[in-house]
């Protein structure tokens, strides 16, 4: 079990964790890159910043959406905090950062911890039970929609009882192995999936406005692609 | 008469054979995606789409329906998902290990079903949390499906007039738009005992050109007459070019391609005329058409300017003369999704009623969160589809306007206006009436005071002390 447990966290966790960043790396450049072509291509090369800032902004932060259905709303915004939050400031985790690498930053207490990991997972089988119970959402569904919130759930559930082993039905080792090994999970899942909006929403405002402005002649050259600029009407 | 054949539309013989759809379809959209800039936002749209159903409450047709089909993000993953599976390398190689998915004919039917049970109005994507634009999606499925000649038969037969044909979408010759006009000069000297209100025709060098939906030649002589009457008492440069005078622009509702050769024909008239800028009638697609513009010409395309741009920019000015009287008739505003919706157009409207009204009321929600006529994207023109617009997607419209109690209900917008007349009539109101607002405008332009846009000081006083008075 060490063996493997040392692997996980590893060559493994190294992997996982390489390819979420070089894969979200990869999706924004491209998206930029995309963007900026767009632009260049564009007949009306000027956009309504200021508008697509503002509508940016609003859902980053989204608190004024909140009316619109709000028990989802809420839901969705308090899975979001607590997952962002607990992963990334949990003191046992800035301990490895600052044993592997040397950096720190400061860590949450570890009962708002505990707090928030209970938040999360109650907040991810809440959102899979209001997909499938609102008759648009489970008309919308796909497998992965009701087995991302899940898959997110676990290492969750496996971090609350590895930092609670009293109150634990299996082995220490074991937990910590299901709980790198899901979080594995889910970093390689990230840039695969839907979770990629973690870094494609800042700009997906914008790209909704380029997509508007439209290279001047593309109408023509659909036509001489498709043989039919003599044709008539 | 056409065929409506798998569609709740007419459409041409042409678009009930089937041969190879699916291949045609693709090979269109492979070109599409070459030509255009519409690869990026699909790429984006398919990564992130989380089915979240938010669209579907801000939805008046689904409010209405509750149909799964009319979910904003259905309809748009129906686009996405022929995407994903042929120009995405994830979806190709999916394919080559799994199967599944195909394009087959039966799916462009569904498609071809969807997109015209969509108005294509955007309210959906502010509620998107991904900033999906569903409006975008829809677009684009149109174009593409007209390439496989899958095209509401109505849309296609007024662009094959106004390219092809006479040259306008209602088909009025120069004759009769010469006699339409005359006639309205005479009315003017009927009505308002005026002779020197006219309709000038090919002025060279002014500096607007004057692009109305076509439409209003026969069906609003009012908004026309408040048009002239405008430009008459602020003294503006203005002249209807007999080489084209449709702001009308389809391509907008089913083809970029379309759309492309009707903007160019706009432009080419303002430059044929020396004119400067391109004035928009009240007609709502035909402004958001005309702002193109400079997508299709270049940035040096003629300036555009609607004409409630227009007309507040003069009443603020005090270029306007209004008699004492105001209108005291309880009115509302409805804001055509073209000009409202990105929040483009949306004060001035109202700051000319609250000058000229003594009871405006707002429906609510209002403004870049309007609900659509239920006309919008072309489908207004669509005859054989009424009792669909008026009552499933025109059923919230009109709760909002019986909610108001108007009596006057305005829009600057032709589509919206036919729409309107047909959603009061459909779901009695009968105690409404739709007009523009030119045409109330022009029930309380002072002609008296206003000889001249340069002689009266009076009438810049007069409307200056107005526009106090009425708080705007």
């Amino acid at each position: 079990m060490e063996f493997w447990l040392a692997w996980a966290r590893g060559p493994a966790f190294l992997f996982a964790f390489s390819f979420m960043l070089l894969g979200l790396t990869r999706l924004v450049a491209l998206t930029a890159w995309e963007t900026a072509r767009a632009m260049r291509r564009a007949g009306n090369k000027t956009l309504p910043y200021r508008q697509v800032l503002t509508a940016t902004l609003k859902w980053l932060l989204p608190f004024g959406k909140l009316k619109d259905r709000l028990l989802l709303s809420l839901t969705s915004l308090t899975f979001h905090i607590a997952i962002l939050i607990v992963p990334v400031f949990l003191a046992g985790h800035i301990a490895l950062w600052a044993r592997g690498l040397g950096i720190s930053w400061p860590a949450i207490p570890n009962p708002l911890a505990d707090v928030l990991t209970i938040v999360a997972i109650i907040m991810a089988v809440a959102l899979v039970i209001q997909r499938a119970a609102a008759r648009p959402t489970r008309a919308l569904s796909r497998f992965q929609d009701y087995a991302i919130p899940l898959v997110v759930a676990v290492p969750f559930v496996s971090g609350f009882l590895a930092m609670h082993p009293l109150a634990s039905p299996f082995s220490y080792e074991a937990t910590l192995f299901v709980h790198v090994m899901s979080a594995n999970l889910v970093f390689v899942l990230i840039p695969i999936t839907k979770l990629s909006h973690m870094v494609l929403i800042p700009g997906v405002q914008l790209v909704s406005e380029v997509a508007w402005h439209w290279p001047p002649d593309a109408g023509s050259k659909v036509a001489v692609a498709l043989g039919k600029e003599n044709e008539p009407i | 008469m056409g065929k409506k054949g798998k569609y709740s539309f007419y459409v041409e013989d042409k678009a009930l054979e089937v041969t190879e759809r699916p291949r045609r379809f693709l090979e269109a959209f492979a070109a599409v995606l070459e030509h255009s800039n519409y690869g990026l936002p699909l790429e984006v749209y398919t990564r992130l789409s989380t089915k979240c159903s938010r669209c579907a409450a801000s939805c008046q047709l689904y409010q209405t329906t509750g149909e799964d089909r009319d979910i904003p993000c259905h309809r748009s993953e129906l686009l996405l998902k022929i995407f994903r599976r042929y120009f995405t390398k994830s979806g190709l190689l999916k394919a080559r290990v799994f199967g599944g998915f195909t394009l087959t004919d039966e799916y462009l039917d569904e498609l071809g079903e969807a997109v015209y049970r969509c108005t294509a109005c955007r309210r959906c994507k502010s509620t998107c949390p991904m900033g999906i634009d569903h409006g975008l999606v829809t677009h684009l499925a149109r174009w593409l499906l007209s390439e496989i000649d899958v095209v509401p038969k109505a849309l296609l037969v007024a662009t094959r007039v106004q390219l092809e044909g006479v040259g306008n979408t209602s088909a009025i010759p120069v004759p009769a738009l010469k006699d339409t006009c005359e006639f309205l000069e005479e009315e003017f000297q009927d009505i308002y005992n005026r002779d020197d209100i006219k309709f000038p025709m090919d002025v060279e060098g002014a500096e607007y050109v004057f692009f109305p939906a076509v439409s209003d030649y026969l069906l609003e002589p009012d908004t026309l007459m408040g048009n002239a009457a405008v430009m008459h008492v602020t003294g503006g440069s203005w002249t209807i070019g007999t080489g084209n005078y449709d702001g009308i622009n389809y391509g907008l509702f089913y083809s970029d391609r379309m759309m492309e050769r009707i903007v160019k024909n706009v432009v080419a008239e303002v430059r044929r005329l020396g004119g400067k800028k391109i004035l928009v009638g009240e007609c709502g697609h035909a402004t958001r058409s005309a702002w193109f513009a400079s997508t299709f010409c270049g940035p040096d395309a003629p300036e555009v300017v609607n004409c409630l741009q227009y007309a507040w920019d003069q009443l603020r000015a005090g270029n306007i003369p209004l008699k004492e009287e105001r209108i005291e008739e309880r009115v509302t505003y409805h804001d055509p999704c073209n000009i409202a919706r990105a929040g483009r157009i949306t004060e001035e409207p109202r700051e000319i009623l609250n000058a000229i009204c003594t009871d405006f009321v707002e429906m609510t929600p209002n403004r870049t969160e309007n609900y659509c006529c239920g006309g919008g994207g072309g489908t207004v023109s669509i005859d054989e589809i009424r009792a669909f617009r008026t009552g499933l997607m025109g059923k919230r419209k009109a709760e909002q306007i019986r909610a108001t109690g108007a009596k006057y209900l305005v829009s600057p917008c032709a589509n919206c206006k036919k729409q309107l007349k047909e959603v009061c009539e459909d779901n009695g109101l009968d105690e409404v009436e739709v007009v523009g607002l030119h045409d109330l405008l022009l029930k309380v332009i002072d002609f008296d005071i206003g000889r001249s846009a340069t002689d009266s000081k009076d009438a810049q006083a007069h409307a200056a002390k107005t526009e106090e008075g009425e708080g705007t």
